[in-house]
């Protein structure tokens, strides 16, 4: 059941975590753990690429929601990019658009973090 | 004699004695009628004053074989199931032994005439060894009777120590020895009395006494005695072996000190069981004396013997009591306390990790003897039990204090040390430390002793947690069977029964309590509030804000003019108690059933199914956050209301993730088209038609896939209402289809 990994790269000075799989309530502390560790490294730009994201479930879209807060208040973001069809609906049902960028690709949302650190 | 005796008795019981010892009474009669016989040859051969012929010797031969054969069944039999132990056997044959002697003693003094220089003989006729006057013969009887008695006597008894622990091979040894003692006794039937014996009944001779040393050494019963007993037995074996030896001398040299010419006097009576009789007392003689030795070189170990015996007796006593403890403190006690109360130690102490603290360091958790503070000053238990588990054997230090690895100096009470540890289920869970003040001092059968100790006490200690583990287990199980009672209540108990509108809802929780929420509040100027909501994440965390839910919905609601109104109070309040990493997804639908309009707002909840009469089938996907997701304004913003005019046949159906998120064996999802397609296939059905569909759909499509989430489906179904308006529930336009 628990079919579910995070990769990391990084893309200049975002780091670009890949979900592989399935995320719920099993899996979340998995990717709790990702994250916690991208913040200890200081590395807020965090860009999921959810390209290999089968599944979400709402313990998984709480997630999100419980590191958005920090990540912001430290000056950098989550970003998400490249959903599939069926888990971006889940996202969009929640209106997590309106809370999130929610990007059609990896590199709109890579530009989009280098034009915020523009700013 | 015996003849007399027995027809005395009452014959009241004689018939019930003789079907209880039947055989032992006829053994009795068969003995008393042929020693009667065998007396009558004598007496005619002593009347004629010839040797009898050969035909009457052989007639007198079987008679007498045959009567002391059934002397001998009888006191087989009668011996056959006494327990007696050692020292009562011993002692017992000695007394009687001594009495029987003492009577032939007796008997054999009796008329004899001493002569200085002039040897009388025994009375019987040198040439023809014939008895010369009656009393000899008299005489010449009873002596034999209680030599051969003394004899079957002994055997019998001492049969009973040779075969203590008996096996096959020592029964038949004991078999063997009986046969050819029997055979030798049978070979000198010939010979007259007081002569040599030949060469052939030497050489049998010579195997029946092989077999009696075989079996002198069947000394089992020897182990089983106390330090006291073998004292005893020492005593009792010694003056046995001498009595033996001064009564019948040893093999041919007869003794004249006790009984004055007893083996002659059986010669004359019947030479076979005169060598028989020799050689039982031969026998006895082996016996008594491999026993005191054989005690000899016991009793010095006897003493340890019994110390092990009381360890290992006390040892498998605190074994069993462990077994009864079910308190974890207690049982810990008694396991340090073992080794001590054993004897196998000074002092003694338990160490297990502490699983409530998190330290899988091994510390003491209970300790006899010695206190836990003098334990960590001495000795570090947890190093200990380390190296222990290194070389994978109990730890003996044999010099504590010259150990490096102890803080032990001389004087402090501990000279050795053994560890040995607790293993249940593959898996150490503790070592028991047991230290003894001399160096040295534990030995391997301590070892030996403590670790099977340490076996059973580990099977304790895991049956104890298993117990406890048991009995949360089931305190959880009750906790959350009262908390999905509570749940259950929470929820509607029915559904309302409206004019126009029917419904029919229900709710599923994959685990004991769940966070899945809807419910019906009925609002002034005949409106109805309907609401669906699904906490996220699932069980016992979600159960608790779904109660939440409930009642900010009962309390909120009435109070609320439209959906988003109510959304956005709902939103504030929850605002304040949920994590940040928790949200509820929610709809509410306002049906006024006057103005036939239904008002319904979204907040991030799976859209609700609407289908028309007409087959036009669409999800109500107004804007809305979650709620929770925005604690400020944005939620109000972006929240949308939809207002739809009802139509007759309307279908509204509300349900949570998991019906659309259900998968089949194959791992696809029942999705949001196959829902559709079913309340589209059903629209015709009232509410708890559709209802019942779309859950049978549901379940022939999981097949025997489990729920893995909450589930709820709503339906509701607007049929219109009749000219009279609020009147009982009327039945649909259905008929229409």
């Amino acid at each position: 059941m628990s079919n579910f990994s995070v990769g990391f790269r990084t893309s200049g000075s975002v780091q670009i975590l890949d979900l592989h799989g399935e995320l719920d309530a099993h899996t979340a502390a998995e990717l709790e753990a990702a994250i916690q560790k991208c913040q200890q490294e200081n590395q807020v730009r965090i860009l999921i690429n959810g390209s290999d994201l089968l599944y979400i479930s709402s313990a998984g879209l709480g997630v999100f929601m419980a590191y958005i807060e920090e990540v912001r208040e430290s000056g950098g973001d989550i970003k998400i990019a490249a959903l599939q069809a069926k888990v971006f609906n889940v996202f969009d049902l929640l209106g997590f658009p309106m809370l999130f960028d929610i990007m059609e690709s990896e590199e709109e949302a890579v530009e989009k973090f280098s034009e915020a650190k523009a700013e | 004699m015996a003849e007399y005796s027995l027809e005395t008795k009452p014959s009241k019981s004689l018939r019930k004695r003789l079907t209880e010892r039947g055989p032992m009474v006829l053994y009795g009669i068969l003995f008393a009628a042929c020693l009667a016989v065998g007396i009558g040859f004598h007496f005619q051969q002593w009347s004629s004053q010839v040797p009898l012929s050969t035909t009457l010797f052989l007639l007198y031969s079987a008679v007498t074989t045959v009567g002391f054969g059934s002397l001998w069944l009888f006191l087989r039999r009668y011996y056959r199931l006494r327990q007696d132990s050692p020292a009562k056997t011993l002692w017992s044959l000695l007394i009687t032994g001594f009495i029987l002697i003492s009577l032939a003693a007796i008997t054999s003094r009796i008329g004899r005439i001493d002569a200085p220089g002039l040897d009388l003989g025994l009375g019987f006729d040198l040439n023809t060894g014939i008895a010369l006057t009656f009393p000899t013969i008299v005489k010449m009887v009873v002596i034999s009777v209680l030599l051969i008695l003394f004899a079957f006597l002994l055997l019998n008894r001492f049969q009973g120590l040779v075969l203590v622990k008996r096996s096959k091979t020592s029964q038949r040894n004991w078999n063997v020895m009986l046969f050819s003692m029997t055979l030798t006794a049978a070979l000198t039937l010939m010979n007259t009395p007081g002569a040599g014996q030949s060469q052939w009944q030497n050489m049998a001779l010579a195997v029946s006494v092989v077999f009696m040393v075989v079996n002198s050494f069947r000394l089992s019963w020897i182990v089983f005695l106390s330090f006291k007993e073998k004292l005893a037995t020492i005593g009792l074996c010694l003056v046995f072996a001498t009595f033996l030896i001064l009564a019948f001398g040893i093999a041919q040299f007869s003794s004249d000190l006790f009984v004055i010419g007893g083996s002659g006097f059986l010669q004359h009576f019947f030479v076979p069981l005169a060598t028989f009789v020799e050689q039982a007392s031969l026998f006895g003689i082996l016996y008594c004396s491999t026993a005191f030795l054989s005690l000899l070189f016991h009793l010095p170990t006897s003493g340890d013997y019994e110390q092990r015996a009381g360890e290992r007796a006390t040892m498998h006593s605190l074994a069993h009591l462990v077994g009864q403890v079910f308190d974890a403190e207690t049982l810990f006690a008694t396991i340090a306390s073992a080794p001590v109360e054993a004897g196998s130690a000074d002092a003694s102490w338990l160490v297990m990790p502490d699983p409530s603290s998190g330290s899988l360091r091994h510390h003491v958790v209970s300790s006899h003897n010695i206190s836990p503070d003098r334990i960590s000053e001495l000795v570090d238990s947890a190093l200990l039990v380390d190296e222990m588990t290194a070389q994978g054997d109990p730890l003996i230090i044999r010099e504590a204090p010259a150990d490096h690895r102890l803080n032990v100096r001389p004087g402090d009470q501990m000279g050795s040390l053994l560890v040995v540890p607790l293993i249940a289920r593959d898996e150490l869970i503790g070592a028991l430390f047991a230290s003894k003040a001399v160096v040295s001092g534990f030995e391997r059968d301590d070892v030996e002793t403590i670790s099977i100790f340490a076996a059973q006490a580990s099977v304790a200690i895991d049956n104890a947690r298993l117990f406890e583990q048991q009995v949360e287990k089931e305190r959880l199980a009750r906790e959350l069977s009262i908390a999905r009672e509570v749940q259950r209540k929470l929820l509607p108990q029915s559904v309302p029964q409206l004019p126009g509108l029917s419904m029919a809802a229900s709710s599923i929780s994959a685990q004991e309590v769940g966070g899945d929420y809807y419910d019906f509040v009925q609002l002034e100027n005949d409106r109805y509030g309907v609401i669906i909501g699904d906490v996220s994440g699932k069980g016992t965390s979600a159960a608790f804000y779904m109660a939440e839910m409930q009642g900010i919905f009962q309390s909120v609601s009435r109070l609320a003019a439209t959906p988003s109104i109510f959304l956005h109070h709902a939103n504030m309040a929850l605002a304040q108690t949920l994590d940040r990493n928790v949200f509820i997804s929610a709809i509410y639908m306002i049906v006024d059933l006057k103005n036939e309009t239904l008002d319904i707002a979204r907040a991030g909840h799976c859209p609700a199914a609407a289908v028309r009469l007409s087959g036009e089938s669409r999800f109500l996907r107004t804007k809305g956050l979650g709620l929770g997701l925005d604690r400020g304004d944005l939620f109000l913003k972006s929240l949308e209301e939809e207002r739809i005019n009802l139509e007759p046949g309307d279908v509204f159906v509300l349900y949570t993730d998991g019906v659309v998120e259900s998968r089949n064996p194959e791992g696809e999802e029942f999705g949001y088209d196959r829902l559709l397609v079913t309340i589209d296939e059903n629209r015709h059905e009232d509410a708890d038609g559709i209802h019942s569909a779309v859950l049978s759909d549901l379940k022939n499509f999981m097949g025997n896939e489990v729920y893995d989430d909450d589930m709820t489906l709503v339906v509701l179904k607007w049929h219109g209402l009749p000219l009279e308006a609020l009147s009982p529930p009327v039945q649909s336009m259905e008929e229409s289809k």
